[in-house]
């Protein structure tokens, strides 16, 4: 009995203290495999960009689907990017980022490209939007889709450079959680 | 003072004592201490204070002027310039709902009760989410707040039942004097019903000015009366029976259940008026919102009578919007005729092998159509690097002639972009053009104008003639699973005949989403929450558009517009010469 005592004391302490420090790890994380369209996207400068070669980079890619006018949820993804270009000074240009929208409609160049000046991006960030079929069947190829963008989840899809494989990340991440999962793909 | 009605909107509170208690509480001591105490201290006017805490709810904007900072997630530095309360509590304060995360309300009028089941607050059918599928329990019973656990709950994230929130909610090192303005709005935030609501009604206007034809008035006035009847004379629709009973979701709905009445205000003379005719309307009998509303000119007056008395309008039929990224109180269908003009900037923008000196000439009628068309373009084209139109403005009622057009709009450019915002009276003179050495690359038409003759233009252009759509192509609607939304008795399944813009389809199609709207906003009357969840509403592909989108503060539904040409033949075929948006 006291020893039981003792340890729910114990984890309290634990909890209690880690919750203090940063938020506790919430996110599910899974190895993928997944095999993109080739489609053209259209980024924040109004310049098209074929999606599939420009995964396929030698640097770590990190993929978010987020919308321009979407509360909540896309605000923390994209607080998190800034803040990890932020952090990465002069070597943020040694990730890619990239942001799709899940919102075409809406999301022209001109409306993405303010998006990334109030997230005080850096080149390295890329806003991609395009046609609804195309942003569609990319959102199916990470198994992302969503009729209703209301719906949509929290996801960071992570691209190793050595071989092309991913990593799912379901849920949001601290600023800390993010160079960790970045850290794991890079070494 | 209206007599003050006790919103039972959430179950928290089941007997009329408690209730009382709480309320009484709230406004009386609560409230006014907070004023006195700001007032006395540093002497700003309620107002004043309203509108600092308001700036921080929705600028980010600390009264200093400098960016609120605060943690998301832990450890992930936020300046207000970024996102803000609004971004997540949205403007009404009752909160949203967006990849399983729920934001709870933050508006005192339920921080300041006690909080038992989270489900109520909960707006239930955002996007259609159904409620069931909602995380059971988002956030356990909590009791009341007051300033102090309010500023707490603001730092640390500890709310006054010791739960610490999700760290989605940034934690926010704000200074007492900043700290107490905040709360103070936080307070005034969707504190009463807004004005047009009763226990019993809901009262809605809609504006018609004179010149509108009986024909179009009469089409828009039938699918509004339709809605107002089966909304009254219903009793339990399809809807709410499939709606899950143990949520207790069904009776809180059958709470929130208004009749609703629907005041017809005619507007006469000119434009200029019409705002104080408008505010004369509204002081007789105030209306909670605007639904529909319909002119032949330009909507600005009665938007701007929108604006400055906080009265949502929905889906007013205009060609002429107003056009602009910051208003919040008229959501209108498209852009109009701005839209075409757009569309065509955007389309030429994107063709790489245009050269970035190719002349473009605009030619228009000095009309309400022409204006907002080259405003459009201009407007749109400004934001590529390409060089500038050259306007050709003619005389209303002056009509393009052959010469106009060969000797001064043509003559100086050689092989140009011609954008000729005319009607069918200019085919004579286009076959001409077409006939001369120097004609156009490509020449630009608005279906819209052109209206019935849009099938006719000179088979001579049509190779080289590019046309806007902004409408669905093969316009037929067809009956489908996004029905659903016509569950007020509209009927959406007639098929659109090319060419007709039809009112009532307008009307109907944009006005289905009532009910969602109803259903959602529950017991919360407040305007701003029905702007609110028309940002939160789904996409709709039951209308005349390609499809109707949502978003917060998104005000313009259709954002798209073909570009389109003809095949040749007496029968031509519409084809696609681009995505229904450019991009
Ligand atoms: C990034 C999104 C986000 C931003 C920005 C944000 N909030 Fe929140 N807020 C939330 C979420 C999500 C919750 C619910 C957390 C939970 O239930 O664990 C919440 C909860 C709250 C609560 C507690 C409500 C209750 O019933 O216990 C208050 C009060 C609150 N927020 C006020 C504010 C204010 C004021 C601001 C701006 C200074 C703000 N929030 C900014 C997302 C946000």
């Amino acid at each position: 009995m006291k020893r039981r005592q003792a340890l729910i004391i114990l984890v309290s302490i634990v909890v209690l203290s880690s919750q203090g420090l940063a938020a506790e790890k919430k996110y599910q994380r899974t190895a993928e495999k997944y095999s993109v369209p080739d489609v053209s996207l259209v980024n924040q400068d109004g310049k098209k960009i074929p999606f599939k070669s420009y995964l396929e980079t030698d640097k770590p890619v990190m993929v978010e689907f987020i919308y321009a006018t979407c509360t909540t949820i896309c605000p923390v993804l994209s607080a998190g990017f800034a803040n990890l270009q932020r952090k990465m000074g002069a070597d943020a240009v040694k990730i890619r980022l990239i942001s799709i929208s899940i919102d075409p409609e809406n999301d022209t160049p001109q409306v993405m490209k303010d998006y990334l000046k109030k997230y005080t991006a850096s080149p390295g960030w890329d806003f991609l939007s395009g046609k609804r079929e195309d942003i569609d069947s990319v959102m199916r190829s990470f198994d992302a889709y969503v009729a209703n963008k209301m719906y949509h989840l929290p996801l960071t899809l992570i691209r190793s450079p050595a071989d092309g494989s991913w990593v799912r990340i379901k849920g949001l991440m601290g600023a800390a959680d993010l160079q960790d999962e970045l850290a794991q793909i890079t070494k | 003072m209206s007599p003050i009605t006790i919103r039972l909107h959430i179950r928290v509170l089941r007997t009329l004592l408690n209730s009382i208690a709480v309320l009484a509480f709230f406004f009386c001591s609560d409230a006014a201490a907070a004023e006195n105490q700001q007032t006395a201290v540093e002497g700003p006017t309620r107002e004043k204070l309203v509108q600092l805490g308001e700036r921080m709810y929705r600028e980010g904007l600390l009264p200093s002027g400098k960016p609120i900072t605060a943690l998301v997630q832990g450890d992930i530095p936020v300046e207000g310039t970024t996102f803000t309360c609004v971004s997540c509590h949205v403007r009404s304060g009752i909160g949203s709902y967006e990849g399983g995360v729920v934001t709870l309300p933050t508006n005192g009028e339920i921080l300041y009760r006690p909080f038992k089941d989270v489900r109520r607050f909960v707006t239930p059918g955002v996007g259609m989410i159904p409620y069931f599928k909602l995380p059971k329990i988002q956030a356990p019973p909590r009791p009341a707040y007051t300033d102090t656990t309010l500023a707490t709950v603001l730092r640390t994230g500890i709310d006054p039942a010791g739960r610490q929130l999700d760290y989605v909610m940034p934690r926010y090192q704000l200074s007492d004097p900043d700290m107490n303005i905040l709360i103070f709005y936080l307070k005034a935030l969707s504190a009463q019903t807004s004005p047009g609501v009763t226990d019993t009604t809901i009262r809605f206007a809609t504006v018609i000015t004179e010149e509108v034809s009986p024909k179009e008035r009469q089409e828009m006035l039938s699918v509004l009366n339709a809605i107002v009847i089966a909304r009254n004379n219903a009793g339990k629709s399809k809807m709410d029976s499939q709606l899950p009973r143990w949520a207790g979701f069904s009776e809180d709905l059958s709470r929130s259940r208004r009749k609703i009445s629907l005041a017809v205000w005619e507007l006469k003379g000119p434009p200029g008026t019409w705002r104080s005719q408008l505010e004369q309307y509204y002081r007789k009998e105030p209306v909670f919102a605007l639904l529909a509303g319909i002119t032949t000119g330009e909507w600005k007056p009665v938007h701007e009578f929108s604006e400055a008395n906080k009265i949502p309008c929905l889906f007013p039929i205009t060609d002429f919007p107003v056009i602009s990224s910051t208003d919040w109180y008229t959501q209108y269908i498209s852009k109009g005729y701005y839209q075409e003009g757009e569309a065509v900037a955007r389309f030429l923008g994107n063709m790489e092998d245009l050269s970035p000196e190719k002349a473009i000439v605009q030619l228009y009628q000095d009309t309400r159509e022409g204006r907002a068309l080259a405003d459009g373009f201009r407007e749109t084209w400004k934001t590529f690097d390409r060089r500038q139109p050259v306007d050709c403005v003619i005389k209303k009622g002056n009509p393009v002639t052959k010469e106009y057009l060969l000797q001064k709009a043509l003559s100086k450019e050689k092989s140009a972009i011609l954008l000729l915002w005319a009607g069918p009276e200019a085919y004579a003179a286009l076959e001409a053009v077409a006939a001369d050495a120097n004609k156009p690359d490509m020449i630009y038409l608005s279906s819209s104008l052109l209206k019935d003759g849009f099938l006719a233009v000179p088979e001579t252009v049509r190779a080289f003639t590019y046309i806007t759509y902004p409408y669905r192509l093969g316009l037929e609607i067809t009956p489908g699973k996004d029905l659903g939304k016509g569950s007020m008795g509209v009927r959406k399944d007639a098929p659109v005949p090319v060419a007709t813009r039809n009112v009532a389809q307008k009307t109907g199609s944009s006005q289905s989403l009532l009910p969602e709207i109803f259903m959602m906003m529950m017991t919360n009357f407040y305007r701003d929450y029905m702007l609110d969840i028309i940002g939160m509403c789904g996409d709709m592909k039951d209308s005349p558009y390609e499809r109707l989108s949502f978003g917060p503060g998104q005000r313009y539904a259709s954002k798209g517009c073909y570009i389109v040409q003809l095949t040749p033949g007496a029968n031509p075929a519409v084809v696609k010469k681009s995505d229904w948006v450019i991009h």
